[in-house]
């Protein structure tokens, strides 16, 4: 194929999606919401701008290799805070995907993101990875690079060294104390609620398997009964995220085959980056034979927050914190889950919920955001993590892998404060003092 | 010049890769599209005026550019030009809580700004249903209305100050001056981007209304529901906003992300929102309630909570965008018409897009008669876009001819530029371009908006010819005598004629620019003021248009004020036009003075309420401005320059005002004490009130002081307005009956009779502290006792009796009533004024400009009144 011809066909790729584009009336009413125009105040670095460039290749009047496609495209949080503000229901995510898929084929990503989505496509190869960068947080060297590297090197590290469990505040409950507190004694039975698989997935388990096993214990005490799905693997966000759709499509498949050979009632998934990318394989796996299968997995998919909020939550004992509830883009905005974790958070008497300016807002994590975008993701960032100070809370509470270690990290690069932890985390550390869950075994700082 | 650009502002805030400007080729119409030369993204004032002198020098224009939300093709650039966005200028710069004002870049958001206020208690009223993503240069550039402005009224109410760059990058600040020089921030709002680019934005807020109830009514016809919004009207009722929706617009709505739970299967619906504070809103509801089902509602619904009445309004302003899901285009319509033909319109409406095969859905601002039929159509299919095109056309035909405007709110921009000539004559036409050459000679800021074919409209400016001076001089009263005007002589000798028309009106100026006369116009003789001919407006009397259903009315300048609120009266309407001496002034003196204004704060000046007017200009031109709807952007705000410009660009011959429906109770409650310090707590917790009282008056003297304050409304509302008032103002307060209210009144009124020196301070409490304190010191140095003053606390603003100087405040710099102003410190409104009270000289320059466009030969004298009072 000539180089006209391959252009071609990738306007042809994005085509396709004439009618999804056209949806755009050009109100701007997603301008604001988009974190990188707010910030740079250039059009095309904003959803609608971005919208239009991809229109502009589709109408043959812009070039599939235009740097400035690529450029803005690229630059895109993928946070998709434009997506719950658009009247006109233009699915931004999905066409950002195709866009980049188009921008991909012609121009490889950082060398850095190549490797990075080549190993978590390996499962062998990710557990030894995982190992070795689990070996290398647990010799306490990642937080001291944090601390004398300049920034632009430090980042890693920090984000590294931020993944580690945090320490919880110890006020409140003592542990088995329930009963004497008057709380739900531990052996009332909840009502069942239904078979539940869990998505085990790549960073999760690798350096949060902490959070994996938290989530299997309060899922737990609230009826769900966690069965074991094998054959798993990375769920392909961060390869769709990044155009890499072929790659996202054979992760896709996979899970998709281990998913839906098990009889479950809800895959729960406790990343929330990961849950919008299962929620969208249907359109991911779209005339695939594995298509049909997938759409029916993706309708299983559920939070685990929402499956907490379904069952009451149960309550727990006291934790006495002051928390700031950092929201992932891909909880809110994506997944459209704003209730059911403050449901989750009321079920932790103690706790008391400190407002956090721009809340929404995305903190810059975004997938492998600080990898190719390391000065604004790190501006952006910046900026929540000045939020979480002035909002005087001691623990952050987030929901993804992503969202936790560029928090954590940046809060690492500036002197610490807050700790931050996984939303189950905390509603766990309030079943173990409760008593409704076992105490675990000495935390091992090997399994995070 | 790129490099310059860069070294100007920085090489991340010049934009000049063509593809990445794609991005910036159309607004929020994207019927319109050209690609700038570049985009440049200035950061602050001085940065912007860097970037306009060096494009300005180069010979390119520049067209500004906000959010790109715009929906008339306003930012769309020109050919050869670069665009100017003010994204980064996003700072809110001052949030001055007890002065309710705030000054904001000209790039912050709307809602931002309602966001940061209403951490206060304090609101920004203005509310486009872009707000959550335009600019408010955006809203200054295009007078931008919004739902709630059916009580509150539009942008320009708002606006006290601007910053900004001019042509070839002069900065300049354009201030609210009290009536002093001409209204420049009126005549700039709404222009458009084509006088300069606003970089700065001082606006007034308001304290948030306390309560809010909203109802959703639902009706199988969308007539039914047009009959009952008049209902509603006709009953006396204020609701903050009514707004409809038609079926098509109900389907996208609820199809989107913001359904609001409007009912799919009624033909239309219905939105009232009644707001202020609590007591009297469920009894409004309710009666609203009460005539939507007596107009044929088959549902009502009322919005339990804050939530509920969100979802309702983000299903009401987000329809625009939901449209998308109709069809992959749309052209928004917007123009307004008598609220009374929105019936008809909409039919006629219906009748053309069904002939030309186009889908069209409706939302509108029913209670200001503003409606925004949208198109439905596929760009990529060129029949249908020239189908779109003769049905807007037709459109437009048919608002105007059923007495409307071809727009609101949306502006002119490149998409109406056609549609002027509907409206507007070539005589209009051409002054509008000549205003704009006052501000933009060479035509450097948005070229080819707003005005048609502007090349000939410039050609015919420039051939009016120089005055013919006659070889044998007629008197002035045996020349006008032979016109056929009637004419006088005053005891001193002057002429006075009396012209019944404003082409009688025009022949006389026309002769006295021949002449060289210097006239004088006043609503009786003109006192004893130097001219050698006075233009009497007496003849001009009478009611010419009145249709009380549309809450307007059009009147002959020489008409009493009290003969028009005796009219309006009998049909339960109301003209918020009050102040010292206004029941004796006739309605051109009051429109051209503007100084009337103590009921402004809670119902806007005299120039919010003047739809449009009549003006023969000093060389005898007949122009008709503004027209008789309530929302008006069809063109430069001619109208608000020429109110309050006292009769110094011409003779007002005829007002259309917006009237309102008349409060059914009304109290005063009055506090005094020896001295007005004595009186500040009392004015610090009235101007603290969550509520806004009719007027806040406080006047003192030799013999003692009084703070007297007016609420209007319902009985329940009055009531509790007093109830709250009391509280504040002190144990010694007391209440008043009407008449006995109004009679305090005239007498603290006394002190800003003729000779009054005003002063200005912040509107505040301490602003008011910070006026006695000045007059104190005033009346010690010039060892006079306490002078004697009246003053409007909520405006920062008082009038000191002049008595020859015996007030020991230079009489010398008081020409006339309308004395100096003082610029005090800290005073917001008077933020760009030197010290003596005089503008800046780019400021004066303009003025003279436009001067010279209105009065080329001075006949008027530069300053002059109409009317003998304020």
């Amino acid at each position: 194929m000539t180089v006209p011809d391959a252009l071609a066909s990738l306007a042809g790729a994005l085509a396709a999606e004439e009618e999804s584009l056209l949806a755009c009336v050009h109100c701007g009413f997603c301008l604001p919401a988009c974190p990188t125009y707010v910030r740079l105040g250039d059009e095309a670095d904003s959803p609608r701008g971005r919208l239009y460039l991809m229109r502009a290749v589709v109408e043959g009047r812009l070039s599939p290799d235009s740097p400035a496609l690529h450029t803005h495209l690229d630059r895109c949080l993928g946070c998709r805070a434009c997506e719950p503000v658009c009247p006109s229901g233009v699915p931004y995510g999905h066409l950002l995907e195709r866009g980049r898929a188009v921008v991909r084929s012609h121009r490889s990503p950082p060398g850095s993101v190549r490797l990075l989505l080549a190993v978590l496509a390996r499962p062998l190869v990710a557990r030894a990875a995982w190992a070795l960068a689990r070996w290398a947080r647990a010799t306490r060297l990642p937080a001291l690079a944090a601390r004398v590297l300049p920034r632009r090197w430090g980042v890693s590290a920090a984000m590294l060294a931020s993944s580690a469990p945090a320490r919880l505040p110890v006020r409140g409950g003592s542990v088995g104390s329930a009963a004497r507190r008057g709380g739900p004694a531990p052996d009332d039975a909840p009502p069942e609620r239904g078979r539940v698989a869990m998505l085990r997935g790549c960073v999760q388990e690798g350096l949060f398997g902490r959070v994996n096993r938290a989530t299997e214990r309060t899922l737990g005490v609230n009826g769900y009964q966690v069965v074991p799905v094998s054959g798993q693997g990375c769920c392909g966000a961060l390869h769709a995220h990044a155009g890499d759709l072929e790659g996202a499509r054979a992760l896709a498949r996979r899970n998709v085959a281990a998913f839906g050979a098990s009889s479950v009632d809800f895959v729960c998934v406790n990343a929330a980056g990961c849950g919008v990318a299962m929620r969208e394989y249907g359109e991911l796996l779209a005339g695939d034979p594995s298509e049909p299968q997938a759409r029916e997995v993706a309708a299983r998919v559920r939070d685990v927050s929402h499956l907490l909020a379904e069952a009451g939550p149960r309550p727990g004992a006291v934790v006495e914190a002051r928390v700031a509830w950092d929201p992932p883009c891909h909880l809110l905005h994506a997944q459209g889950e704003d209730r059911a974790p403050l449901q989750v958070l009321d079920a932790i008497p103690g706790l008391a919920r400190r407002p956090l300016f721009r809340a929404s807002e995305c903190c810059g994590g975004a997938g492998l955001y600080g990898l190719t975008h390391a000065e604004l993701g790190g501006h952006i960032g910046d900026d929540k993590v000045g939020a979480i100070r002035a909002s005087g809370a001691d623990v952050v509470v987030t929901a993804n892998p992503g969202c936790h270690m560029q928090i954590g990290g940046t809060l690492l690069l500036g002197g610490g404060g807050p700790s931050v932890v996984h939303l189950v985390e905390l509603l766990d550390e309030s079943y173990r003092r409760a008593g409704l869950v076992p105490d675990p075994p000495k935390r091992g700082r090997d399994r995070g | 010049l790129r490099d310059e650009l860069v070294r100007a502002v920085g090489p991340d805030a010049v934009l000049a890769d063509p593809d990445r400007l794609l991005v910036y080729e159309s607004d929020g119409l994207t019927r319109y599209r050209r690609r700038p030369l570049a985009v440049v993204l200035p950061s602050d004032t001085a940065a912007c005026a860097r970037v306009v002198a060096l494009l300005h020098g180069a010979g390119i224009a520049v067209v500004p550019r906000g959010a790109g939300t715009g929906l008339s093709g306003g930012a769309v650039a020109a050919p050869d030009t670069v665009v100017l966005g003010t994204a980064r200028m996003n700072r809110i710069l001052e949030l001055d809580v007890d002065a309710r004002r705030a000054r904001v870049g000209a790039g912050v958001v709307n809602a931002a700004l309602g966001e940061a206020a209403r951490e206060h208690g304090l609101i920004y009223l203005p509310d486009p249903s872009s707000q959550t993503a335009c600019t408010l240069g955006g809203n200054i550039a295009e007078n931008s209305g919004g739902p709630h402005c059916l009580k509150y009224g539009v942008t320009s109410r708002y606006v006290t100050g601007l910053t900004v760059v001019g042509s070839g990058g002069t900065v300049f600040e354009l201030a609210e001056r009290g009536g002093r020089g001409l209204d420049l921030v009126g005549l700039f709002v709404g222009s458009e981007g084509c006088f300069g680019l606003a970089t700065e934005i001082e606006v007034a807020l308001a304290p948030a209304p306390a309560e809010v109830r909203t109802l959703l009514a639902a009706f199988p016809e969308i007539e039914e529901a047009g009959s009952a919004v008049t209902a509603i009207l006709a009953d006396g009722l204020v609701p903050a906003a009514l707004e409809i929706v038609d079926a098509a617009t109900i389907r996208a709505v609820e199809a989107s992300v913001y359904a609001a739970g409007y009912p799919t299967d009624a033909g239309a619906a219905l939105v009232v929102e009644f707001d202020g504070p609590g007591p009297g809103l469920d009894d409004e509801l309710a009666r609203a309630a009460t005539l939507c089902r007596a107009a044929g509602a088959t549902e009502i619904r009322l919005a339990a909570d804050a939530e509920q009445r969100a979802a309702l309004w983000a299903g009401r302003k987000k329809a625009f965008g939901a449209m998308g899901r109709l069809a992959p285009d749309l052209m928004v319509q917007d123009a307004t018409v008598p609220r009374s033909r929105l019936p008809e319109v909409l039919r006629a409406v219906g009748r053309i897009a069904a002939r030309h095969g186009l889908g069209v859905a409706n939302v509108f601002h029913a209670g200001d008669g503003n409606l925004h039929p949208n198109l439905l159509f596929d760009r990529r299919d060129p029949d249908q876009v020239a189908r779109v095109e003769r049905a807007s056309r037709e459109i437009m035909e048919a608002c105007v001819a059923a007495g409307g405007t071809i727009t609101g709110e949306h502006g002119v921009g490149l998409d109406k530029r056609e549609y002027m000539r509907l409206v507007h004559g070539p005589a209009e036409l051409a002054t509008m371009s000549a205003v704009r050459g006052v501000f933009d000679p060479r035509g450097g800021f948005n070229p080819g908006k707003v005005l048609p074919d502007e090349a000939a409209v410039a050609e015919r400016t420039a051939a009016r010819g120089a005055p013919r001076v006659r070889e044998a001089r007629l008197a002035p009263a045996e020349r006008v005598a032979e016109l056929g005007v009637e004419v006088d002589m005053r005891p001193d000798g002057v002429a006075v004629a009396r012209p019944g028309s404003a082409e009688q009106v025009a022949l006389v100026v026309a002769d006295a620019c021949r002449e060289g006369w210097r006239v004088r116009v006043s609503a009786g003789d003109g006192g004893d003021r130097a001219a050698d001919l006075v233009i009497s407006t007496r003849g001009l009397r009478g009611i010419e248009a009145y249709e009380p259903a549309d809450l307007t009315v059009t009147v002959a300048a020489g008409t009493p004020m009290a003969e028009l609120a005796r009219h309006l009266g009998a049909a339960g309407l109301w003209l918020p036009i009050d102040g010292p001496g206004v029941g004796d002034a006739s309605v051109g003196g009051v429109v051209a003075s503007a100084g009337a204004r103590a009921l402004a704060t809670a119902y806007g000046a005299v120039r919010d309420q003047v739809l449009g007017l009549t003006l023969v200009t000093g060389d005898g031109r007949v122009l008709e401005l503004g027209g008789a709807v309530v929302k008006n952007v069809a063109g430069f705000d001619l109208v608000r320059l020429i109110v309050g410009s006292r009769g110094a660009l011409g003779v007002v011959t005829r007002v259309t005002l917006r009237t309102h429906p008349r409060f059914r109770c009304e109290r005063y409650l009055s506090v005094s004490a020896p001295r007005p310090e004595a009186l500040l707590p009392a004015v610090d917790g009235v101007l603290g009130a969550p509520l806004l009282p009719a007027s806040i008056e406080l006047a003192g003297g030799p013999d003692g002081a009084e703070l007297l304050v007016r609420v209007v409304g319902s009985e329940v509302q009055v009531a509790h307005a007093e109830q709250v008032l009391t509280a504040r103002m002190g144990p010694s307060v007391r209440g008043l009956e009407p008449e006995a209210g109004a009679l305090r009144q005239r007498v603290l009124r006394a002190a800003a009779g003729a000779g009054a020196r005003v002063l200005h301070a912040r509107p505040s409490a301490s602003g008011v502290e910070d006026l006695l304190a000045r007059l104190r010191s005033a009346a010690a140095a010039a060892a006079t006792g306490a002078p004697r003053f009246w003053a409007l606390p909520d405006q920062g603003v008082a009038w000191v009796a002049g008595q020859g100087g015996r007030s020991g405040l230079d009489p010398e710099r008081s020409p006339a009533q309308e004395a100096v102003f003082d610029a005090a410190p800290g005073a917001a409104p008077g933020a760009g004024v030197a010290s003596d009270g005089a503008p800046d000289a780019a400021v004066q320059a303009l003025e003279a400009g436009l001067h010279a466009v209105f009065d080329p030969f001075g006949v008027l004298g530069g300053v002059a009144e109409q009317g003998d009072r304020p």
